[in-house]
C-alpha cells in the first residue's frame, strides 16, 4: 500500500483525475438521457404525434362511423368555415378569438403592472404579512372550471340580492360620468372593477413569480443605497425594477397562455370536439396556436425594441 | 404683564419656526410622515383586496348554513334565520360527496407525486446534465406550453381508446385506458399531464440557481450523478417541490377537462368536478334521481333560487377540502418563495 502511494507521481495523479472527469462526464450524459426519458416517451408519444395527427385531421371531415373514422379531404375547408361561418347560440369563433387577442392586449400590461405592485408591497415588511400573502393565493386555489360554472349557472348571490331589492349600493360609473371623463375610459375602469375578482385569481402566478424575482435581488443593493439617501420611491425605479425586467418575458408568456387557456376561445373548441366535429376543432386549435405564436412574436419583438429581459448589469 | 405673556409667545413661536428650519428635524419628520402614509395606503389596499377575495367564500359559507326554508324569506340576506346543516346534506348527496372526494383526492395525489417524479427529473437534466441539444429539446418544452390541450386530445383519445398490453390481456386482466384513471397517470408520469411544461420549467430554472459548489463536492466526494440528484439537489430544492407539488394537486382536483375528454368520471367511479358539472346543469334532475326532493317541502324546491343556492353550496363542498389542505400548507408554501429562485 505504502508504496502503491509512493509510486504515484503528480502527473499520474492528474492523468487519473481526468479519466475520472471524463467517466464523470459520459455517465453524467448517459443519466440525462435517464432522467429525460419518461419525458421524451411522453414527448413522442403524447405531444409531438398527436400535433401531427391533429394537423393532418384539420383539413379533412372526419365523421365517426361504427367502429372507425371515415376522412374525406376537404383542403382548406375547415379553416374557411371556422374563420368565416362558425357561429354559437351566443357568439361566434371569430369573435371570441378578436376579443381575447384584444383583450389580451390592452389587459396584459395591466394584469403585469397590477401583479408587479402587489408583489413589491407583499415583499414589504409589515404585521399580519404572512396571512395576507397566504390569503392572495387562495384565488389561484379555487380558480376551476367547474365551480365557476356552478356559480354562473344561477347567481343565487344576485338572485336573493336582486330579490330583496338591494342592487348596486354604490354607482361607481354613474359618479364616473358626472365627472365628464371619456365614456371608454369609464367602461375601461368600471369593467376592471367589475373583473377584479378574475384578475386576482389571473395575477395569482404572476405575483408569485414576482414575488420570486423580487426575492432574488442581492440585499446588499438596497443597504447600499439607503446608505446613500435613496427613497423607497427611488430604490423602486432603480433597483428593483430594472432587476425584475428579466422576468417580464417569462410572466407575460405564462400570462398570455393562461388567459388564452381560460378564454371563451378555448371553450368553443372544447364544445367542437364533444359534438364530435373533429376536423373542424383541430382547425380551431390550429388557429389559436397561430393566434399565440403571432402574439409571442409581438411581444419578443416589443421586447427586444426595449431591451427588456436583458441583464441589467451585463452592458 | 402684557409684554410678558407677548415675549412667550414670540419665543414659543420661534422655536417653533426653527424646529420647521431645522433640515435634519426636517428631514426626519417627511420621512416619517411618508412611512405613515406609505403603511397606511398599504394598508387599506391589501385589506381592501383581501376582502373582496374572502368575501365570496364567507358568504357562500354562510349561504350553505341557512335552512332550506329561508329561500323564501325575503329577510334573509347575509345571516341565516335558523341555521341548518341541511343545504349541505342535500348538496353532498347530489355530489355522491363521500365517493367522489375520496376518487378526487385519490387521483390528485398519486397525479402529483407522478407529475413531481417526471418533471423534477426533466427540470435537473435540463439545467444540470446538459449536452448537445438539450436547448433545442427545451425549446420542444416551451412548445408543450403553448399549445392548448384541445390541439391533441383528439389523438391522444384514440391512442387511449387502442391502447392494450397484449400478454397481460391474456392473463384476463383489463389494460384498457379509456374511461380509467390509468390515463390521467400514464399522461402524469410521461410528462405531459396538466401544465407538466411548466413544472418543468420551474425545476429547471429552480436547480439552476443552485450553487456549482454543491455538486463539486458532491464529486468529490465520489457520488454518482444520481446520488448527487437524490440527495444533494433534491433535499435542496424543497422550495420548487412545494410550489409544484401545490399546483400539480390543485389543478389536477379542478380539472374538468381532461377527466371528461377521457371519461374517467364514470358512476363507479364519480370525480367531483364532473358531479359538479352535471349537477349545475341541471340541478333539478340531480335532486330528483338522488332523492333530495324528498328531504324538502314543494314551496322550497320550486323556488329557482334555491336551485342555485344548492349549486353553490356544492361548488363550496368541492371548494373546501383544498381550503383546509391549503390552510396547513401555507406557511411552506409561503416559506418556499421566500427561499428564492422559482426564477432563475
Amino acid at each position: 500500500m505504502k508504496k502503491n502511494k509512493m509510486t504515484t507521481t503528480p502527473i499520474e495523479k492528474q492523468e487519473n483525475r481526468k479519466k475520472y472527469l471524463v467517466s464523470y462526464k459520459k455517465e453524467k450524459l448517459i443519466m440525462s438521457i435517464v432522467f429525460l426519458l419518461p419525458w421524451l416517451f411522453g414527448l413522442a408519444f403524447l405531444f409531438v404525434i398527436p400535433l401531427f395527427r391533429s394537423f393532418r385531421y384539420s383539413f379533412f371531415n372526419l365523421t365517426p362511423q361504427s367502429g372507425q373514422i371515415l376522412e374525406e379531404f376537404i383542403g382548406f375547408d375547415n379553416y374557411l368555415y371556422a374563420i368565416n361561418t362558425h357561429v354559437t347560440t351566443t357568439s361566434s369563433f371569430k369573435v371570441e378569438l378578436l376579443t381575447t387577442t384584444f383583450d389580451v392586449a390592452i389587459n396584459l400590461p395591466v394584469l403585469l403592472i397590477f401583479s408587479l405592485f402587489i408583489a413589491v408591497m407583499l415583499n414589504m415588511k409589515f404585521k399580519g404579512r404572512a396571512i395576507v400573502r397566504a390569503i392572495f393565493f387562495v384565488p389561484v386555489i379555487l380558480n376551476s372550471a367547474a365551480v365557476a360554472t356552478a356559480l354562473g349557472s344561477g347567481d343565487a348571490i344576485n338572485a336573493i340580492l336582486e330579490q330583496s331589492g338591494i342592487g348596486t349600493i354604490f354607482d361607481l360609473e354613474f359618479y364616473l360620468l358626472q365627472t365628464g371623463m371619456a365614456p371608454f375610459l369609464i367602461t375601461f375602469i368600471t369593467g376592471l372593477i367589475d373583473r377584479i375578482y378574475d384578475i386576482l385569481a389571473l395575477a395569482g402566478v404572476p405575483i408569485l413569480l414576482f414575488l420570486a424575482s423580487i426575492q432574488s435581488i442581492p440585499k446588499h443593493l438596497y443597504e447600499a443605497a439607503k446608505i446613500e439617501g435613496a427613497t423607497g420611491y427611488e430604490m423602486f425605479w432603480l433597483i428593483t425594477l430594472p432587476n425584475v425586467t428579466p422576468h417580464i418575458i417569462t410572466v407575460t408568456v405564462f400570462a398570455l397562455v393562461d388567459t388564452f387557456l381560460t378564454s371563451p376561445v378555448s371553450r368553443i373548441i372544447s364544445d367542437e370536439l364533444n359534438v364530435q366535429h373533429w376536423g373542424l376543432s383541430s382547425a380551431m386549435a390550429w388557429i389559436y396556436v397561430g393566434t399565440i405564436v403571432v402574439l409571442l412574436l409581438i411581444i419578443g419583438g416589443i421586447a427586444k425594441l426595449l431591451k427588456i429581459g436583458e441583464s441589467h448589469y451585463e452592458n | 404683564m402684557k409684554t410678558k405673556i407677548m415675549n412667550y409667545f414670540k419665543n414659543l413661536i420661534q422655536s417653533i419656526r426653527n424646529k420647521f428650519n431645522d433640515p435634519v428635524v426636517n428631514m426626519r419628520r417627511s420621512r416619517k410622515i411618508q412611512a405613515f402614509a406609505m403603511a397606511s395606503v398599504r394598508t387599506i389596499l391589501l385589506a381592501g383586496l383581501c376582502f373582496v377575495i374572502l368575501f365570496p367564500t364567507i358568504q357562500q359559507i354562510l349561504q350553505a348554513l341557512r335552512a332550506p326554508q329561508d329561500v323564501n324569506n325575503p329577510a334573509v340576506i347575509w345571516i341565516p334565520e335558523t341555521w341548518s346543516v341541511m343545504n349541505i346534506k342535500i348538496a353532498a348527496m347530489v355530489l355522491d360527496y363521500k365517493a367522489a372526494l375520496f376518487n378526487t383526492a385519490k387521483l390528485s395525489f398519486i397525479s402529483m407525486f407522478l407529475q413531481i417524479a417526471s418533471t423534477a427529473l426533466a427540470g435537473y437534466a435540463f439545467s444540470r446534465l446538459k449536452f448537445k441539444g438539450s436547448n433545442i429539446l427545451f425549446i420542444l418544452v416551451i412548445l408543450t406550453i403553448i399549445v392548448p390541450p384541445q390541439a391533441l386530445s383528439l389523438a391522444q383519445y384514440f391512442y387511449f381508446r387502442d391502447f392494450r398490453i397484449g400478454f397481460l390481456e391474456w392473463f384476463g386482466i383489463d389494460t384498457r385506458l379509456l374511461g380509467k384513471e390509468g390515463a390521467i397517470y400514464l399522461m402524469s408520469g410521461l410528462g405531459m399531464g396538466i401544465r407538466s411544461g411548466i413544472f418543468i420549467y420551474i425545476f429547471r430554472s429552480f436547480f439552476k440557481g443552485l450553487p456549482k459548489e454543491l455538486e463539486e463536492s458532491a464529486i468529490i466526494d465520489g457520488a454518482s450523478v444520481f446520488r448527487t440528484f437524490w440527495s444533494v439537489m433534491l433535499p435542496n430544492a424543497r422550495g420548487a417541490l412545494v410550489t409544484v407539488g401545490l399546483f400539480a394537486f390543485v389543478w389536477q382536483w379542478n380539472d374538468a377537462y381532461y377527466v371528461k375528454i377521457f371519461e374517467v368520471s364514470t358512476a363507479e367511479f364519480p370525480l367531483l368536478t364532473m358531479r359538479l358539472l352535471n349537477a349545475a346543469e341541471g340541478m333539478y334532475a340531480s335532486l330528483f334521481y338522488t332523492g333530495a326532493l324528498n328531504l324538502i317541502g314543494q314551496d322550497v324546491w320550486a323556488n329557482p333560487v334555491f336551485l342555485s343556492l344548492i349549486s353553490n353550496v356544492s361548488a363550496l363542498l368541492m371548494m373546501l377540502p383544498l381550503l383546509i389542505m391549503y390552510l396547513f400548507v401555507q406557511k411552506s408554501f409561503v416559506e418556499s418563495i421566500e427561499r428564492t429562485g422559482i426564477v432563475g
